[in-house]
């Protein structure tokens, strides 16, 4: 039985060898595709203090499309996509190494200004967290502080529409933002963020805390993004992942101590139909653990 | 280990499916037994089961659907129970057609045969009982490399197929009673899709366990050899 087992193994082993090297290439591209690359990621590690938390993850990001992360907790998701718009270094004694390339930029180059670069890389946080404001400040905030010289009205406007909640906030512009519901206030968050005009969108956990008709709206807003975005989003909820994503990652720690690695990296209808190795089949049917 | 009555339940599952295909199994060997004996008593033992294999087979994919909808299974779960669906309906097609050829042997009891023609029947329904057991042995074992020759076996079926028909349109003698020769040609058919229903019962573990179909693996597995002679030469 053991003899068997371990024989078949060695032929879907083979099997996989061979499915691997017609996908991917050596430029870490998941299958060699020639789409549109929205930010590239080479050997990329992050620490806290001396911890290494991450390491050397390359990554091609692949513009208007939906980039899913999934792994368990403590494997780096949210330290990766952190460094994406350089939010990792705001924490005391956390830093990163390697190349992070927005079309020809290096974002951690000694040259690049975090605040530009998190203005072209917005992020959407966990927790929906709106200005003390009117609905109609939360979004026109960012945009006014940064410079923005056009018709406001019309970007707080569109940056609703996009973010599929002008249909609700429409006639109540000047009330707080704090009186939305906490899908409202995600979405508001979202307006918020496309008000900036960033060419890549990071959303860490956008709808773990709602409830599922505005996580329905969240996943329906992002479909509409990614015409005009190019989306990272971590994510807990497999099941979000293989419905919204065109690209997913998955991350592991080996075992405990060690840093976070990208362990797979590809098309989501591959990652959740027949993932390369076993940790990923492992964790996306839930026989993680 | 995690989910571990889901895994239950896909065991269960499975082994309902296997049942299911070992019943099958032996209705073909009653049917080749009635073909080589000209035994309608052996044959009529069989009228009936089609109805017994469908009900088996819609328990089966009621319990896939319930499966996909309540636990969402993605990866090698998602393909064993698209497997298992797939497989059901080989199975109770294969069920339902040994039916069809018991119905004929009952059905021309007595009536007068063209040996050769038979001869070559019998070989076939033996031909095609095998390769049905050896995909259901395969899927089973989840064996793909046995699965890449069944497909040789079945090109003797259809070399049985062509003489058959050959000797049903071009009889030696007088060809039998007209109404076996009828039943006949109907049999030869029938005989044809089951081996073809094995077949694909054994190329679904190709799919299950690497995700590839089996036309695209056996297409990958020849480039390969091709380029294994290429650098030898």
């Amino acid at each position: 039985m053991e003899t068997k087992r371990t024989e078949r193994e060695r032929k879907v082993s083979e099997v996989s060898k061979d499915q691997r090297e017609m996908r991917q290439k050596g430029d870490g591209s998941p299958s060699g595709d020639s789409l549109t690359l929205g930010m590239k990621i080479q050997d990329l590690s992050a620490f806290y203090g001396s911890f290494k938390a991450l390491t050397d993850v390359s990554i091609d990001v692949r513009a208007n499309k939906v980039t899913a992360l999934i792994g368990p907790s403590g494997c780096g998701k949210s330290t990766f996509i952190r460094c994406l718009n350089r939010m990792h270094e705001v924490v005391p004694g956390a830093r990163a190494e390697g190349h992070v390339m927005l079309g020809e930029q290096d974002i951690y180059a000694k040259t690049s200004d975090p605040v530009v670069i998190r203005r072209r890389i917005g992020m959407v946080f966990q927790k929906p967290n709106p200005f003390s404001k009117s609905i109609y400040e939360n979004v026109a905030w960012g945009a006014r502080i940064n410079g923005y010289r056009g018709n406001m009205d019309e970007l707080v406007e569109r940056s609703l529409k996009h973010a599929a909640l002008w249909e609700e906030v429409k006639d109540r512009l000047k009330e707080s933002g704090h009186g939305l519901s906490g899908g409202q206030q995600q979405r508001l968050c979202i307006a918020r963020t496309l008000a900036v005009e960033p060419e890549v969108i990071l959303m860490d956990e956008p709808a773990s805390a709602l409830d599922p008709v505005s996580t329905q709206k969240i996943e329906d807003t992002m479909e509409q993004l990614k015409q005009e975005y190019t989306v990272v989003i971590v994510t807990h909820n497999m099941q979000q992942a293989a419905r919204i994503s065109d690209y997913t990652g998955f991350f592991y720690i080996e075992s405990m101590g060690d840093p976070g690695r990208l362990w797979e990296f590809d098309e989501t209808e591959k990652m959740f139909s027949n993932p390369d190795r076993k940790e990923t089949e492992d964790y996306v049917t839930g026989r993680f653990g | 280990m995690p989910r571990e009555t889901f895994q239950q339940e896909l065991d269960g599952l499975t082994s309902d499916l296997l049942d299911l295909g070992r019943e099958v199994e032996v209705s073909l060997e009653n049917m080749v037994r009635a073909m080589e004996g000209r035994d309608a008593d052996v044959a009529r033992q069989e009228l009936g089961v089609d109805i017994r294999y469908k009900t088996r087979g819609m328990d089966i994919e009621r319990e896939c659907m319930i499966l996909q909808a309540r636990q969402a299974p993605v990866a090698g779960d998602l393909r064993l129970l698209y497997t298992v669906q797939s497989v059901t309906n080989h199975l109770v097609r294969s069920g339902t057609l040994c039916e069809h050829i018991c119905h004929a042997i009952v059905d021309t009891e007595g009536c007068e045969r063209d040996e050769d023609l038979e001869t070559a029947l019998v070989e076939m329904a033996r031909t095609a009982r095998n390769v049905f057991n050896e995909g259901l042995d395969v899927f089973e074992n989840r064996d793909i490399d046995r699965a890449r020759n069944l497909q040789a076996k079945d090109d003797k079926v259809d070399l049985l197929y062509s003489e058959a028909m050959n000797l049903i349109a071009n009889p030696s003698g007088d060809g039998g009673a007209p109404e076996w020769r009828m039943r006949a040609a109907l049999m030869v058919h029938y005989l044809e899709r089951i081996s073809d229903h094995g077949v694909d019962i054994g190329g679904s573990a190709v799919f299950l366990v690497t995700g590839q179909r089996i036309e695209d693996a056996m297409q990958q597995y020849l480039d390969r050899n091709v380029d294994h002679d290429g650098g030898g030469a």
